[in-house]
């Protein structure tokens, strides 16, 4: 997950998915993480249907309690998925949040 | 189909800290061995199901690593398949005796997974979904929940009806000496227990465990309490859930299912016994609507009607060995348990947990968050 080459190669990939806009269409809190997610929970993870049809499984950020429901409007947007690696590479990615 | 199980056994599964894989895959193989009646020289291939050792322990080559701790030098594979592992292990072990390549083989099912902290734990079963889950910090209790919210927005299943698999389970489990939890629970304390993801709470969950389970399967004329093999197959659904066209049913289940009741000849009815999948509660309602026991939306009612319920049941009997959430989840072992639990009943050696007059049983056993589903059926020997 962290090799730079992989994040590098990753890149091409996010950028075709900015600014998307969706819905939620299921949602959990993430409570008990993966090592490299402890300092984040806990965390919402939402399923989201894009407006072209496209679906992803992402974290919501910047929410509230009332936005974490099915039929919540969201957008993708950048953001940083883990503390960096050893070799000091900030692993970018998409995460979705209410709009 | 003519393949036959001639022996079967399983460790105790739980927190076994004083045993290693190579203890615990020694004392499943033994069993199985010595309950066949087979000669070490008999064997000539050894099937081994695992999803960890490589990412935990840093021991992969677990054909050869297991062969030469059980003294056997026959063609020997490990098996991948995330927590199907055991159940694909077994159907390769199946078509490699069909195939006529060999005639006696076993398929072995093994894990240890507590000697590592939880949360390297968690990440290494999240290798079994998709990288995009992965960079969601998408657990697996994350992916359940999300398919359990689906669920229950779709159908109404309540969260005390998922609690209630859990419930039955550990009560199948209380009369299971090899199980990991013998202890019986209530609805309210699956409900009040830790949230792990939400709607899944920790007694939603099947534990971390350590175990292993063999069989030994052979073709051709067998012994009397011998149990035939009369379906086995696999499916393949996308890795990640939303790439998925439903989101309330695993079509890889389905799809397994509707082949093996076809290889058979047999329909769901039939079914006297099945060992599911219910590593969270939600996969054991999914596992008994996809393979035709209810119709969508009806398992989770029956299951709190004690409709599956050993010495309730008035028809089928689900995961009597206390399933995963019960009995413990070596993911590796699990496939090859669940057989292993299917081949006691049929014989009527399953002590107090027996199933009176159980003829025809089923295992589902699934990887991921349904990308891979294995279905066998078994049957007393005719």
């Amino acid at each position: 997950m962290q090799s730079p080459v992989k994040i590098w190669r990753n890149q091409k990939k996010i950028t075709t998915l900015l600014g998307k806009t969706g819905r939620i269409i299921s949602w959990t809190i993430v409570r008990t993480p993966p090592a490299q997610f402890m300092d984040q929970a806990p965390y919402g993870v939402v399923l989201v249907e894009l407006e072209d049809g496209m679906r992803l499984t992402a974290q919501l950020v910047d929410w509230q309690p009332k936005q974490l429901k099915i039929g919540q409007r969201v957008t993708t947007v950048v953001r940083r998925v883990t503390q960096p690696n050893a070799d000091g590479v900030i692993p970018y990615g998409i995460k979705v949040k209410p709009i | 189909m003519n393949v036959s199980i001639i022996g079967a056994a399983t460790t105790k599964f739980g927190e076994l800290w004083a045993v290693s894989p190579r203890m615990l895959a020694r004392e499943a193989v033994h069993g199985a061995m010595v309950d066949a009646g087979t000669e070490a020289r008999e064997i000539q291939a050894l099937f081994v199901g695992n999803m960890l050792s490589g990412i935990l322990g840093g021991q992969e080559h677990l054909g050869a690593f297991f062969a030469e701790e059980l003294g056997l030098t026959v063609p020997a594979f490990k098996i991948e398949g995330a927590c199907a592992s055991g159940g694909l292990a077994l159907h390769n072990a199946v078509c490699s005796v069909l195939s006529g390549q060999y005639k006696t083989v076993i398929a072995l099912g093994v894990e240890k997974m507590t000697d590592h902290r939880p949360e390297d734990v968690a990440t290494a079963l999240m290798g079994a979904g998709s990288e995009e889950e992965r960079l969601a910090g998408a657990t697996f209790p994350g992916l359940y929940a999300l398919l359990s919210r689906v669920h229950m927005e779709t159908y109404g299943t309540r969260p005390q009806d998922l609690a209630a698999v859990s419930v039955k389970n550990h009560y199948h489990a209380s009369l299971n000496p090899n199980a990991q939890f013998r202890r019986l629970i209530t609805i309210e304390q699956v409900l009040g227990s830790t949230k792990i993801a939400d709607p899944l709470t920790l007694l939603d969950c099947s534990p971390i465990s350590d175990g292993a389970a063999a069989v030994v399967i052979t073709s051709g004329q067998s012994p009397k309490k011998s149990v035939s093999i009369v379906a086995s197959t696999v499916a393949t659904d996308t890795l990640g859930l939303a790439q998925r066209k439903s989101l309330t049913e695993l079509r890889a289940t389905k799809d397994a299912a509707s082949r093996a009741y076809k290889m058979a000849s047999v329909e769901a009815k039939d079914i006297d016994i099945a060992e599911v999948h219910d590593c969270f509660s939600i996969a054991e309602i999914l596992a008994l609507e996809d393979l035709g026991f209810y119709a969508k939306g009806k398992a989770a009612p029956a299951v709190s009607r004690n409709e599956v319920t050993i010495g309730k049941s008035k028809r089928l009997v689900v995961n009597p060995s206390g399933g995963l959430k019960g009995c413990g989840h070596p993911v590796g072992a699990t496939g090859i348990k669940q057989i292993v639990e299917l081949v006691e009943q049929l014989r009527g050696i399953a002590g107090d947990r027996q199933v009176k007059g159980a003829k025809i049983g089923l295992a589902q056993n699934v990887g991921g968050s349904g990308a891979t589903a294995v279905v066998h059926i078994v049957c007393k020997a005719r």
